[in-house]
This record gives C-alpha cells, structure tokens and sequence, in this order.
C-alpha cells in the first residue's frame, strides 16, 4: 500500500498572542524571530493516520511539501515518525498560491511520484486554515475524497473511514486510490523513535522546481488566482470581568442567574 | 593435637576434612561459575581503566568500612553495626584459615597450638565474638521486633544471623572443651578458658571431654563449609560481590549516562532494541551491581518517590531485577550455548521454553516505576556498595521512549516541545519567547561571527518562564556589577538537551548536544556560567564525550569567588531567617556544597537554618529527571510539598535555592498550600542583587 502525505510548514501556533505581529499593507505574517516553524497540526495527523496504516499492513508513505527551503524540516519531521520517502516542491513561482494553484502544484507532484493507493491531507492548514486542497487535489487527480477522517482502514482493496459530523461519525467506504482529509479526533501523532530519528537524520530530500514536476507557468500565475486577499487584521479580544454580588453566596448565585437571563 | 589428626572408623581426619572441603568448594564453586556466567550475558562495557586509582578507592571503601560509616545519621546507627561485624568477621575468617585451614587440615597444629600466638589471637576473638553476639541481638531486634522500614524481614536474613551466632558459640564452646579436655587451666582467652573451668568443674570423663571437644571442633568446621556454600545462594552474596563492585565503581562524576553507540544505528532496521528491555540488554556492570545488594534499604528510604507514596522503590527495582536474572538467567544461558554451537545455520528464534515469561518492562519493573524517578541521586548517594540505580532507570526509559513510543502523554508533549522548538516550554506555557529577557537591556548578545571568551548560558527555564527570568535579570546585573565582561546568545539559545536525556529521548540529546558545541566552538568560547545546575551538569559532565570541552561554571561557585575577590560588595542588610535548599544537580551530583552557603553568610544579617535533610541527604523539590513537565505519578502527597514541610520546621521566612526548576516548585507548593504571605522563595542571585551596594 502506497500512500502519499501532503504536509504544510506554518508558523508555530503556540507563540504567545502578543508576538504574533502581521503588515497590513502587504497582507503578510511577519513571522517573529527565534520561532521555528513547525509541520501544521492536522498534517501531522495524517502523518500519522499513514503510519498507522503502515504498522498495520506494511507498505510505503511518501511525503510532499510545498514551501521553502525549510520545508524539508517538516518533510524529514514525517520520516522520523515513519514516512520513507519525501521531497519538497519550492520555487518562487509557487511563493503565495492561494488553494487551487497549490493544489495544482501538490496535484503535478503526485502525478510525477505515480503508483499511490490513498492520498492524505491536514483537514486544513494551521495558518490559513481554508481547507479547500484537499477537496480541489482530489479533483485534479480524479479520484474519491473523504474529509473530516477520524480512523481509516484498509479493508479488502478499499478504504472504510470514519468521518466526523456534527454529533457523532459516519462509516464510509471509497476504493483506492482516494483522497482522505484528517480530523484531530484521529489521537496524538507518535513521538518519532529512535530508528526514525536517525532514517531522517541520512535521508537526503530532493528539492522539485516547477519544471521538474512540469507544471505550466499560467496555472501559477497570481492573475488567474480564483481567490484575492482583501484585508488582513488581528482580531482583537476584549474581555470583560464584573464581579457578581451578593449578601450570602446564595444571593450572589440568584444575581447571577437573573443575569445571565437578560442575555439570552 | 588436632581432631583432624584422628582416625574415625578407620578412616584417617585427614580425608574426611578435604573431603568435605572438596564438597563445599564444589558447591561454592559451581554457584559462583554460574553467577558469572549471567553476568556475563551482559553487555560489554569497559570498567577496567585506572586500575591503580580502582584498587585504592576499594581499599579505602571496604577495610575502614568508610562503605557503610558514611551512611550513620542520627537517626540511623546501623553502619556502625556493620562496621563492627566486619571487622570482627575478618578476624574470624583469617582465624578459620589459620587455626582450622593450616593447623588442621595442613597439620600444623604442633606449630601452633598453646603458642602465645594461639592464646592472644584467640583472646581478640573472645572479645569479637561478644561484639558479634551483641550486634547481633541488635540486629535481630531491628528486623523482628522493632520491623525498621527499610529492612524487609526475611528468612534469609534470620539464617544468616543464625548461622554467625552458632560459629561465634562454636568458637568460645571449642576453645572450652578443648582446654577442658586436655586438663588446661588459664585464664586466657577469658571466656573460653571460664568456659573450660566451668566444664571440668561438672565431673564429666575424660573421654567424654575429648570426644565432645572433636564433635564441637567438627561441627565448627561443618558450619564454616555450610557458611561458604550458603553465601553465594543468598543476599549474603553482597560479602563478595561488593567488593568487586566497589573496584570497578563509578570514578569520577557521580551519575553517568552511556550514550547509545551511533554504530548501533547502521545495523538494519528492526534489528535494533534501543535503551533495555530484557535483563541482557543492561551491562554487565549493571548485572554484577545485582548480586551487590544486601537489600539494606536505605535507597527505599531516601527515595522521594517512595516518601511520597509512589510504587516506585529503588531497592525493590534492583532486588525485583536480580530475582528476574536468576530466574531467567539458566534459560538465557541454554540460548547462549545453542547460538554458539549452532553459528553456521540460520540465527534459531528463542524456543518459548527459554524465553523469559516475564517481561521486564511491566512485570519485573513497573512503567510507573520508572516514570517515578526524579534521578535525584538519594538512591546512590546512600548506596554503601555502590550501585547505579539511575542509568538503570533512564536505560529503561530510552526503551520504552525509543523503541516502543511508551511514555506518559506529559512527557510526549514535553520531548515534541524539545524537538519542534528546541525547549521542553509549549507557548502556551509561557508567554514568552526565548529572546525576549533580553529586550531593553544592554547586552551583548553574539550575533553570527562575534566572538566572547565567556558566555553567560541562560537555559530555556531562565528564559522563558516569568518567576525565573526575574532571577536571570538579577544574574545579569551582578554580573555587571562585578564587571565581568560576558556575551549571551538570546534568541539564538536552545535547551541544553538535559530533559530530552533523562527522560530517555537520548538521540534528541545527541543532537542538542552537538548543535551546541558547534554554537559555543563558532563564537570562540573558552567558559560558559550557568544559573540552572542541569546545564551546569549536562555542559560539563556530557558535553565532553561530544567533543565539547569548556570550563563551566556554576553562578554560586562564581559570585563566591567575586566576593572574596572584592569585586563584589554585599552591605544591605537582608535581616530575615531563610533556609538553603541544596538543588539536587548542584549538591549531590557536583558536591557544590560550600559556596551557597558561603555567599548567604556574606550576606549582612542573613540567618541561615539548615533543614534536617540537607547536603548530601538533601530533599528533591520533585522536578528533576524531566519530572518538571513530566506527571508526576499518584502517591499521598507530591515530593515539592513534603519538601516545604521540611522547609516549615526552619522556621524561616524565605527558602532560598540555585535552581530553576527548584525555584518553580517551590513557588508551585507555597501557592498550593496558601502561604504566600510568610513565605517566599528566592533564587540566591536575587538575595545577592538585594545586598549589593549601590
């Protein structure tokens, strides 16, 4: 079973509020100094959906990145987890694609690496968050996609995911190959082991530039983008404390609760 | 003459007496050939460096019993016991060469009996053996009546006490009979020559007297055999095996973590089992430090673990292991042979009737067993036969964090903080970022290409988390105070790798270690001042096995040297009762004992009281081993709040220590308990900044 990952390098989600500073005009993230990126949450969740369908009926993960040149830290990240090939696709044609030029670009890879029976995606990205390239990708590729997985098994020559809804999961089933999306519910992704560590310690990542993968120069230009940034803002939170009084703590609770009635 | 030069139904003394020598040595023999055999299923390590310093370091341990004299406290007097035991042991054991080995079974009796030699020698053992009965009693009444906590009482321990009470009766009735036998009337060696009169004083033949003297004098000797056949089947194996294991102890820094050999990793994958997960996988050093427990205990009650209720007890992990050995060993020993007799054909998997039903890891020593461990070092400290209970403990964290991705969800997030962002802190932790302590200040801070013959290390707690930054602030301004003249790397600082490896993430270590290096070599750097004794140890301890090599200093080694240099001035008066707690990577693991004391004392009207447990006995604040973000595991209360209580007892007002992470937990206990009104925790650069005159 060959399955291929695309993972995103983002910003580190964890910075304090405060540091996390963007320039309105350009409508950029200004990312902060002494801060590495890290591989986005959700990919490394389908990092770890690929491992675990590897632990259980062997097979091959290859992962792809598209990024800078630092990207081939979150690449090498996946094959410490247990991901045994990964490339990254960079070059300044691919800097700011919005979801379907990126998914373009992911889709030439895929195409180039060949052989694959399941395609896995983060549900969306920690930063932007659009979650639309999994679904766009699948299209270009032509084949089934499921979002939203919470557990996927290979069963017969097809996959049975479960998916999340609203109040609980559904169980679907799609052939190979197919395209899954994976949710946080899937459980924590492993820490990488000691033989994983030092596999991505030698591996080399090649790096894929937009003719090696053949992909055409006005699928990427930004004019025939189908999505603009307008506006780029920090939302502001504000919160408000007000101390409910009250003679005894029974009285304090009755204030409370008239409250809290006049605000529903 | 000697009974052995008798003959007994026809058969010469002679040949009864080596033939049951040749017996019990047998026995010895073959049991000690085994044992040696499981140690040897070990893997190889190399303790046969500095033979010289080896011997004497033995020497200096065992024949002043300096191994067990430096555990008595107050409250614990039994290594005195002990030391008394083995020195009038020893005199007994030469004794049993010389009088039964050389004049019995040599025939040499005529050489020696009723020379003065005889009579002075025995007269000593007179005395010893009075000695001997008293501990004895003691050490009955400690294990039967009194059930002392550390001690387990066991049917071993009663044989043994036992069997030395027999041959110190033995001895004094042997002595008895045979002057009242042979009709001798001294009054040397006291109690036998008493007994001799006492026995000529019943009326008994003199035949009965001289068949009773051969049959006390055979029996003697039977039970001296039985003696050297019991030792090594029993935890009385220590006699010999912490001997040896006091020549090939741990020289140098007190703690050692081996690191995983990078040979290891070319071999092919699957192959490889990294950290320890079957008894052969630990060294054979770790096998023999088995046999050298006596089960004393005093480890179990030391242990903050243990004192605060947790399963984890560092004696019954290394007793649990040596049963698991012996247990498992025969089988391990049959594999062995097949393997070897059968190298041409194809590697033969472990039948299951040899393979170990137990595995080590969950039946032998529990997962939070081995999550417990702060790696305080109380265990070893306290150790009179010097075994490593804490690279035991780590190796079996490197297989569980390795090798099967086991460890508690605490301790994953921790190590992928380590490897993400280069610092065990999450953001949301800490709301801050590794440089940022050092805005607004007037530092040097080494960009690419500058160089600083001193670096001022801050370590990621220091950095990171707001109680310890203001420590690290106070740092730099007595550091400017003194004009030392230093660099700092901000931002550009990670972890030193220190809780990556003591929880077992060793290759993450690895690499932290060597990035470093190559930071501080890149900068020109010769010394490097840490305020956290973890890097202070890792720095300078670890570092060098990785090619780096720096003088590293502690900043209380450091301010105590500025003081009495003068170049530091303490005259504000601080007037206020505080109490030193010894951070455990300070104290115990580098002995820096004396210069936090030392500036706390030059400190105007600073009244120091020490806590009962301090020094080397000195209490951890729960945080080491990573257990700063590792969970700790359930028990009846956490270690950091037993430690306050011990603070509580000074009386003192503020508790001073020279950790962060010491600092962390106790600000974490004294919220916890809601005193934060009469009691405050300072790290000592603050008390030092405070004094400082302006």
């Amino acid at each position: 079973m060959h399955t291929i990952v695309c993972v995103k390098q983002v910003l580190d989600p964890e910075i304090p509020p405060a540091k996390f500073k963007i320039d309105p005009a350009a409508k950029q993230v200004i990312p902060p100094a002494g801060v590495p990126p890290v591989i986005s949450v959700f990919d490394e969740r389908a990092v770890e959906a690929a491992c675990r369908l590897k632990d259980k009926h062997k097979g091959k993960i290859t992962v792809i990145s598209m990024g800078t040149a630092k990207a081939a830290d979150v690449v090498k990240h996946a094959i410490s987890m247990g991901a045994d090939d990964g490339y990254v696709l960079q070059d300044p044609a691919f800097e700011n694609l919005d979801s379907f030029g990126t998914a373009y670009v992911l889709g030439k890879a895929i195409q180039k690496i060949g052989g694959y029976d399941l395609v896995l995606c983060g549900r969306q990205a920690a930063d932007w968050g659009a979650g639309q390239v999994g679904s766009i990708l699948a299209e270009i590729l032509g084949i089934p996609v499921v979002t939203l997985a919470c557990a996927i098994e290979a069963v017969e020559k097809k996959l049975r995911v479960k998916r999340m809804v609203k109040d609980g999961y559904e169980v679907l089933e799609a052939p190979m190959p197919s395209l899954v999306t994976v949710s946080s519910e899937i459980g924590l992704p492993r820490l990488p082991g000691g033989m994983g560590l030092m596999m991505a310690r030698k591996k080399q990542i090649p790096v894929w530039k937009a003719q090696d993968i053949g992909a055409e120069s006005s699928k990427l230009d930004k004019a025939n983008a189908h999505t603009e940034v307008t506006g780029l803002s920090v939302p502001t939170r504000k919160t408000e404390c007000e101390i409910i009084a009250g003679g005894t703590p029974g009285e304090a609770a009755v204030n409370l609760a008239l409250k809290l009635i006049k605000l529903i | 003459m000697s009974p052995v030069s008798a003959t007994y139904w026809g058969i010469p003394g002679y040949v009864i007496f080596w033939i049951l020598f040749a017996i019990a040595f047998g026995l010895f023999a073959q049991r000690f050939y085994f044992l040696f055999r499981l140690m040897r299923l070990g893997k190889l390590e190399n303790r046969f460096d500095r033979i010289g310093e080896r011997i004497k370091t033995m020497l200096v341990e065992v024949v002043p019993q300096w191994c067990t004299l430096k555990t008595v406290t107050r409250k614990d007097l039994a290594g005195i016991g002990h030391a008394l035991l083995f020195w009038c042991f020893s005199l007994f054991f030469i004794s049993y060469i010389i009088f039964i080995g050389l004049a019995g079974g040599f025939g040499l009796s005529p050489l020696i009996e009723g020379t003065p030699f005889e009579t002075v020698y025995f007269s000593i053992l007179d005395i010893a053996a009075v000695l001997v009965t008293l501990t004895l009693i003691v050490a009955a009444v400690r294990r039967y009546v009194i059930r002392v906590q550390r001690l387990e009482p066991s049917a071993e321990a009663g044989i043994i006490l036992m069997m030395v009470f027999s041959l110190m009766v033995l001895h004094v009735f042997g002595v008895g009979f045979d002057h009242a036998s042979q009709g001798v009337h001294a009054s040397w060696p006291p109690i036998g020559a008493t007994l001799a009169g006492l026995l000529s004083g019943t009326g008994l033949a003199q035949g009965t007297l001289e068949a009773a003297s051969r049959g006390v004098w055979w029996l003697h000797y039977m039970v001296i055999l039985s003696f050297m056949v019991y030792i090594p089947r029993s935890k009385h194996l220590h006699i010999l095996a912490s001997l040896v294991n006091a020549f090939f102890k741990q020289l140098g820094p007190k703690v050692v973590l081996e690191p995983i050999p990078l040979e290891a990793l070319e071999a092919p994958e699957g192959s490889v089992t990294f950290g320890v997960s079957k008894i052969q996988d630990f060294t054979w050093k770790d096998l023999l430090d088995l046999y050298a427990c006596a089960v004393c205990g005093r480890c179990h009650v030391n242990c903050p673990a243990q004192l605060t209720g947790k399963t984890l007890s560092p004696r019954e992990v290394i007793h649990n292991l040596k049963e698991h050995l012996l247990q498992a060993g025969p089988g391990l020993l049959a594999n062995k042979a097949e393997a070897s007799s059968d190298n041409q054909g194809e590697s033969q998997a472990e039948t299951p009737a040899k393979t170990p039903t137990k595995s080590m890891i969950g039946d032998v020593v529990t997962e939070e067993e081995i999550w417990a461990c702060t790696t305080c070092g109380a265990c070893q400290e306290v150790c009179p036969v010097n075994i490593e209970h804490i690279r035991k403990i780590i190796d079996l964290r490197r297989n569980l964090v390795l090798t099967q991705s086991k460890m508690p969800e605490s301790a994953q997030l921790m190590l992928r903080n380590m490897q993400s962002r280069g610092h065990p802190w999450a953001g949301v932790q800490s709301m801050r970022l590794r440089g940022d302590w050092t805005s607004d200040l007037d530092l040097k801070i080494l960009a690419d290409g500058d160089n600083a013959d001193t670096l001022f290390w801050v370590g990621c707690t220091g950095a990171l988390v707001e109680r310890n930054v203001k420590a690290t602030l106070s740092m730099t301004r007595v550091l400017k105070a003194a004009g030392v003249d230093f660099g700092v790397l901000g931002e550009a600082e990670t972890c030193c790798g220190d809780p990556a490896r003591r929880a077992g993430y060793e290759f993450q270590f690895q690499m932290m270690a060597e990035q470093n290096i190559e930071i501080f070599k890149g900068h020109n750097i010769k010394e490097i001042i840490t305020t956290c004794p973890h890097c202070y140890n890792t720095i300078k301890h670890e570092y060098p096995r990785y090619g780096g090599d720096f003088k590293v200093v502690h900043y209380t080694q450091l301010i105590a040297d500025l003081i009495r240099q003068g170049r530091l001035k303490l005259t504000n008066e601080l007037n206020s009762k505080l109490t030193y707690h010894d951070p455990c990577y300070l104290g115990r693991y580098n002995s820096v004992y004396m210069e936090p004391r030392r500036i706390l004392q030059a400190i105007p009207k600073a009244k120091l009281e020490e806590m009962e447990r301090s020094r080397d006995t000195g209490f951890c604040c729960g945080g080491g081993g990573g257990l700063m973000w590792i969970e700790e595991q359930p028990g009846t209360t956490k270690i950091n709040q037993m430690r306050l209580e011990d603070v509580l007892k000074t009386g003192a007002e503020t508790v001073v220590t020279a950790c962060p992470y010491c600092l962390q937990m106790f600000e974490d206990s004294i919220e916890h308990k809601e005193i934060k009104d009469s009691l405050k925790a300072r790290d000592l650069v603050e008390l030092v900044e405070a004094a400082l005159t302006k």
